[in-house]
């Protein structure tokens, strides 16, 4: 059935339909319309979960690795500041292979004071052990908050899923909501290995000595290089049940494109209208879309930009002293790549700044004009 | 799996994907790694070394909290066998010393013990059965607190005890000397019924000396002599002998017996001391106008603190610095006292007090009445020769020995200070030395070991049934109380009959205390140095190394890392930190 809905509304319902039994959040703009609805839909009983109230971001990390422990299905919301907050339980919550799911909605971090649009909150978090998925549209946010628990839980690793802030989270679109008996057919109760329980008293993440540690790393890198497999089979066993699918990457329009777009989040869209204007005008222009970015994609990057002579991708984000963190990570998995294409690397749209049709047409043109690029970041919305 | 079996895991597949214990920690003996020690180990209370009597307050109090209060009187009487009596006319030094006054207010000590010795007396009416199994028999001159005590102690040993008291009754000073209204009569009573219980026989109206020989006594294996200071001292001036002249002891004895006084409107009592204040309350109570005036200041004087004020909320006026000089007729019974008022210079020599009149500064009163109570000291011209006497007290060691041999002494008679708490410790340590003595000893080198503290009382209990551990352990101050743990609480306030309900008759001042005020009150002890089992250590600990047996806790040193947890939030220092040399 579809609906117009809010998109932080369709991150809420995802989470009605998992049947989240823990919830703890503090409220930040601009995601706190997902737990202002989560928590109307536990007082009114639609949602059978405990929604725990806390004093800060880091609390409520913290509240949800003791539910997760216990073996709750478990999630929260966040962005910016927030999700700074967190972070030292960013890092716990994966070490300790809990499968909580969090929704990010990514926004720029102070100073200055910005409320907007911008990547940096989350891919500041890139080295935590979370899962990252990066979503389009409100029906990606949606479908993925349902599948990231069906992810997380097979591989005990916790997931994040991004969304950017206002062009996403306070838009309204119609989305289709998925009936709740076909959403239990694909995402049965959560039944971890390990939990923490009264009956059988153990300790838990108490401290490991030298002898196992690389061990247990290992491990994790294990699970997160199994992921990409299992992203996949959970998103076609979705996309048996429901008719949809994302993921790792989507290429859109790469028939023998002389040159690809590298994007992720809502500018994709936007993209997606000047790449089909380039194609109309006979111009092999494509668009290749990340999905996750942990574990990230190298082996659908590397063959869908295989014998693409150029790469432009467009980073709303700022590594300051590198550059824009896709085109980072993009370049590193290429670099031993036999035919590696030329990578020119945008910083654009930050702090809620719009990318327009625009400004992707001036990306467009200066990668097709330079036969290198004259600088390693380019800024092509900066106002000289 | 062996419980203390380390698991070593040899392949990756062996891991699990989190850190989660496989089997238990307890391979790892963390203990190792300790560099201090925490040990349980009680020290003594100041309120227990204070006690003259030597009473374990600190447990008593552990006990009145729980209820136990037939526990309480039990622990009490090892020790004491005057709780009623102490519970209302001891000075409590262990207020004075308790460390919860730096704190708030002392706590009522006093009160408690005088509630469970009520209560004893009216719920459990346990009399001790005496066991004479020993052979060696005692004589005991004087019924009073000294000589009862020497006598209940030796009859627990299992002594046949004979006590041979002058008056008609026993009791000493606490039948004729301390106010209806400060002890009433049943008190005292009931606490030598249960003491002839015990089989100690009492004979009055025997007065060694006159109704029965020195000499006599020589049948006794040894001879406790506690015959108390009942001569008061004399002003030396000029009208002492006149008719209506009297002094303190004989005054308040009379009045005990309710003899007739022809005291008159007016009264002026002599003294500061506690006799002086003794007489002075009880004229006023048979309806005269009383004037107390004494040589030292207000604050110089020796009676208690709170007795002056009970004096002065009574209405009676104290003339402070001031010496009598002479007294001479008045018209009909009336009498004129002259005083002039003094200054104290440094006592003299032998320590009596050095009065400098100040010119010009004579005052007279009148009075139907006198009582002088500026003294009392010790008749001892009974004793035979060989019996050392010294500044008019019999020479005896800490324990009571005298020489020669077989003789004791105790109370006033070697004792300045008289103080009932006082007779009753020295009670105590006589009938402790009787009891070496007998066995042979002399208690040289043991004493220490059953002294409470470095004050000199002693615990009978600890003679018994010696302690594991130190014996003596030094006395815990103020400052190593853990006050985080502690509210503050007022201190009972104890009921008193109202001013204007006192005159005409000699009820009792004070009431006892009830249930709910007990055991509220008994809540305020710190429990200073002593484990009451609060569990602080074994919930704080870290390692899970304090472990709970029976009644107390025990430290599992193979896991103890030595953090000093336990001993920072003890809140009463009952845990010591020590460098473990290993």
């Amino acid at each position: 059935m579809k609906v117009v809905i809010e998109w932080s509304h369709a991150v809420s319902q995802g989470d009605l339909l998992s049947r989240v039994e823990v919830i703890s959040a503090y409220p930040i703009t601009p995601q706190t319309h997902i737990v202002e609805r989560l928590s109307e839909l536990c007082a009114s009983g639609q949602l059978k979960a405990k929604f725990l109230k806390v004093e800060s971001e880091h609390s409520a990390m913290a509240s949800c690795i003791g539910a997760s422990a216990v073996g709750a299905r478990t999630f929260t919301a966040t962005s910016s500041q927030g999700i700074a907050l967190m972070h030292e339980l960013l890092h716990w919550a994966s070490g300790a292979r809990l499968p909580i799911v969090m929704c990010n909605v990514s926004r720029a971090l102070g100073a200055p004071w910005n409320i907007w649009c911008d990547q940096i909150d989350s891919l500041s978090q890139r080295d935590t052990g979370w899962l990252q998925f990066y979503c389009e549209s409100s029906q990606e946010a949606l479908d993925t908050i349902i599948q990231a628990f069906k992810i997380s839980e097979r591989i005990s690793l916790p997931s994040m899923v991004v969304l950017d802030a206002f062009y996403l989270s306070h838009t309204f679109e119609p989305v289709d909501i998925p009936d709740q008996e076909r959403v239990d057919r694909f995402l049965p109760p959560y039944e971890p290995k390990f939990k923490i329980d009264p009956k059988e008293a153990k300790s838990f993440s108490s401290l490991t000595a030298p002898d196992t540690f690389t061990e247990m790393r290992f491990q994790i890198q294990q699970s997160m290089e199994n992921a990409k497999s299992i992203i996949l089979e959970v998103d076609s066993e979705f996309h048996k049940i429901f008719g949809r699918s994302y993921g790792l990457v989507e290429p859109y329009r790469c028939e023998e494109a002389e040159m690809v777009l590298v994007t992720s989040g809502t500018v994709t869209s936007t993209c997606r209208e000047v790449i089909d204007q380039y194609r109309n005008d006979g111009k092999r222009i494509g668009l290749l879309k990340i999905r996750t970015v942990r574990p990230f994609p190298t082996e659908a990057i590397r063959e869908n930009l295989r014998g693409v002579p150029k790469v432009a991708v467009i980073d709303r984000n700022i590594s300051f002293g590198m550059g824009g963190i896709f085109a980072e990570e993009v370049r590193s998995v290429l670099c031993n790549e036999p035919e590696r294409p030329l990578i020119f690397g945008y910083v654009a749209g930050l702090g809620g700044r719009d990318i327009t049709q625009n400004t992707i047409s001036n990306v467009i043109e200066y990668s097709l004009e330079q036969d290198q690029p004259r600088e390693d970041v380019l800024w092509p919305d900066l106002r000289r | 799996m062996k419980e203390k079996e380390k698991i070593t895991f040899k392949r990756l597949k062996d891991i699990p994907p989190l850190s989660i214990s496989m089997g238990t920690m307890l391979w790892n003996k963390t203990g190792t790694w300790r560099y201090l020690k925490p040990v349980y180990s009680s020290k003594t209370p100041p309120c227990n070394e204070a006690c003259p009597a030597g009473n374990d307050i600190e447990a008593m109090m552990v006990l009145v909290k729980e209820g136990k209060f037939r526990e309480a009187w039990k622990l009490i009487k090892e020790e004491n066998p005057f709780p009623g009596v102490c519970g209302r006319v001891c000075f409590h030094p262990c207020e004075s010393s308790c460390n919860r006054k730096q704190y708030d207010e002392a706590l009522a000590i006093q009160a408690i013990e005088r509630f469970v010795a009520d209560l004893s007396f009216k719920i459990y009416q346990e009399k001790s059965v005496g066991h004479l199994k020993r052979k060696e028999k005692v004589a005991i001159i004087g019924s009073g607190p000294a000589g009862l005590t020497c006598a209940y102690h030796l009859a627990r040993m299992g002594y046949s005890v004979t006590v041979f008291e002058s008056y008609s009754s026993p009791g000493g000073i606490l039948r004729i000397g301390i106010p209806e209204y400060r002890l009433p009569r049943f008190v005292l009573d009931r606490e030598i019924s249960e003491i002839e219980s015990l089989g100690v026989e009492i004979r009055t109206n025997s007065q060694i000396g006159k109704d029965i020989s020195f000499d006599d006594l020589k049948t006794f294996q040894a001879i406790f002599i506690a015959v108390g200071s009942h001569q008061s001292k004399s002003l030396g001036i000029e009208g002492e002998r006149l008719e209506g002249v009297m002094s303190g002891l004989e005054f308040l004895r009379r009045v005990k017996e309710k003899e007739k006084i022809p005291i008159g409107r007016r009264v002026v009592v002599i003294g500061g001391g506690n006799v002086a204040v003794d007489v002075s309350r009880s004229a006023w109570r048979l309806g005269a106008k009383v004037q107390m005036v004494c040589l030292e200041s207000k604050e110089e004087m020796p009676a208690f603190a709170e007795e002056i004020s009970e004096t002065e909320a009574e209405g009676i006026e104290i003339i402070p610095s001031a010496m009598p000089i002479r007294i001479t007729r008045d018209r009909g019974r009336s009498k004129k006292i002259d005083f002039v008022k003094v200054k104290l210079a440094e006592p003299k020599p032998d320590g009596s007090l050095n009065p400098i009149p100040i010119p010009k500064t004579q005052f007279t009163l009148k009075a139907d009445y006198v009582v002088t109570a500026i003294g009392e000291v010790p008749n001892l011209s009974f004793l035979p020769q060989e019996i050392l006497i010294e500044k008019g007290l019999i020479k005896a060691d800490e324990m009571g020995f005298v020489h020669p041999k077989g003789y004791f002494a105790g109370g006033d008679v070697v004792n300045p200070q008289h103080t009932v708490a006082g007779a009753i410790g020295s009670g105590k340590r006589a009938a402790l030395a009787i009891h070496e003595y007998f066995q042979g000893g002399l208690l040289k080198g043991k004493i220490r070991m059953v002294w409470v503290g470095e004050k000199g009382t002693i615990s009978l209990k600890k003679y018994f049934h010696p302690p594991e551990g130190e014996t003596n352990p030094p006395v815990i101050y103020f400052p190593e109380i853990n006050l985080d743990y502690f509210e503050h609480q007022d201190r009972v306030k104890i009921k008193k009959i109202p001013v204007e309900n006192r005159r005409g008759g000699f009820k009792e001042v004070s009431s006892t205390v009830d249930r709910e005020e007990a055991l509220k009150e008994a809540g305020r002890c710190f429990n200073c140095g002593v484990c009451n089992g609060c569990d602080n250590c074994w919930v704080y600990c870290p390692d899970l190394a304090v472990k709970k047996k029976d009644d107390h806790y025990e430290i599992d040193y193979d896991y103890c890392k030595g953090c000093g947890i336990c001993f920072e939030e003890c809140p009463r220092s009952a845990i010591i930190l020590m460098e473990d040399r290993r």
